[in-house]
């Protein structure tokens, strides 16, 4: 493959333009900085991801006790390790289980559980991720790979209002045999919004 | 409003694009997330995108990306606020160039608050005291309505009758007026809103008080 017209940038799009002339005006008015922009993309490009629910289901693993109240109270369960913070203020944990899938989508937007997740997957915003997942889980869930068995009860989740919702998946068969941070990385974004079993 | 957002068992829309992709495909995509929670919190334009995004016209959102979307809605909320003029955004949009005199462009204090505010904020009040009108485990029935607000009730569960499964706190409502009020969690049997060929399960949604009777 030529790279040859790499070294012309992309022509910009009308949004683009835009969103830079939006900006350059804030910022010449003396109404916004750049460093408070540079901040926000900085914050959701690395310090806030999946990583960060990943580290929740893990302690969620080796602490029945943690567990407990992160079903009880997800806010405050997930605050204990330093998470929470905007479209994370009200947040409920729904617990896979042998006989039960729970499945998160919001079909007005896209509401997400930022502190714990970060900002939603590009498939997670689309308008087919949107309209099915309400009326067809499990033939969507088949295009990610995932088949629930028919005994297993399929539960779909509406983020409509003020609580966001994240998913502890099925434990792994062997957490005895593994630390936290073990544990940690076999949980996937996909597990925690319920696209994975 | 009844808009062309409400995609909630809507067809034609495809197979769900499952492939990875960056959190932001182009530097602008990360500026607007940027700028619209910076103009926020300056309180350059009123808090939430989403009315001014059901606003787009159905034909342009339906061929937007979801950031042109978030772009076009801090855009249009800043000047609903009298922040920006649209002739002044359309001038400097025509003629590019960089910010002149920002010789302070900094905000070591703002950008701190952010940064703790976006990780870690103390929750608000849950709203538990709200009082509520049902109770779990009772029935209840999403009204038949059109609203014309911004309001956070699809149309795939109007009409339909399910259960309070739990009782999240009470809000302001979604549009922003009036004192908070109780929301539901109500869960309906999938053959409910979809018909007797559907999927079996359930499908569990929050609903403010008004909309259920």
């Amino acid at each position: 493959m030529s790279d040859s017209h790499g070294h012309h940038p992309k022509p910009k799009t009308p949004t683009q333009q835009r969103v830079e002339a939006i900006e350059a005006l804030l910022v010449e008015r003396g109404l916004i900085t750049s460093d408070v922009v540079d901040a926000i993309v900085e914050t959701y490009e690395h310090d806030v991801g999946p990583m960060n629910g990943a580290r929740v289901v893990a302690k969620a693993r080796v602490d029945p006790e943690y567990r407990a109240r992160l079903l009880e109270d997800g806010t405050s369960a997930v605050g204990e390790l330093g998470f929470g913070g905007a479209e994370g203020e009200h947040l409920v944990v729904l617990e896979n289980t042998e006989d039960v899938h729970h499945v998160v989508v919001c079909t007005l937007c896209s509401c997400y559980p930022w502190p714990v997740l970060g900002l939603p997957p590009h498939w997670y915003k689309s308008f087919a991720y949107r309209s099915r997942m309400v009326r067809e889980p499990r033939a969507v869930l088949a295009e990610f790979g995932t088949t629930v068995p028919d005994d297993v009860e399929m539960q779909v989740w509406d983020s409509s209002a003020e609580v966001r919702y994240m998913v502890l998946p099925l434990a792994p068969d062997d957490v005895a045999g593994r630390s936290e941070d073990e544990l940690a990385g076999l949980v996937t974004r996909d597990h925690m919004i319920g696209v994975v079993r | 409003m009844d808009g062309v957002h409400d995609m909630g068992g809507m067809h034609g829309f495809g197979a769900v694009p499952v492939e990875d992709e960056p959190v932001f495909h182009e530097p602008w995509e990360g500026r607007t997330v940027g700028l619209m929670i910076a103009t926020a919190a300056a309180g350059l334009r009123q808090g939430s995108i989403r009315p001014g995004i059901e606003a787009i016209d159905p034909a342009t959102y339906l061929g937007s990306t979801y950031f042109e979307r978030w772009a076009a809605s801090v855009e249009s909320g800043l000047i609903d606020a009298g922040t920006l003029t649209s002739a002044e955004i359309d001038a400097r949009a025509e003629a590019p160039e960089p910010p002149r005199d920002h010789r302070d462009d900094t905000n070591a204090d703002m950008v701190n608050w952010l940064k703790g505010a976006l990780i870690n904020r103390p929750h608000g009040p849950s709203g538990d005291d709200v009082p509520a009108r049902f109770d779990v485990g009772d029935r209840v029935t999403v009204k038949r309505m059109a609203p014309v607000g911004h309001h956070r009730c699809p149309r795939y569960i109007r009409g339909a009758t399910g259960t309070v499964t739990r009782l999240p706190g009470g809000w302001p409502h979604a549009s922003g007026d009036g004192p908070p009020e109780a929301t539901y969690t109500v869960r309906f049997a999938m053959t409910d809103l979809w018909g007797d060929d559907a999927e079996p399960g359930w499908l569990s949604i929050d609903l403010w008080e008004r909309y259920l009777e």
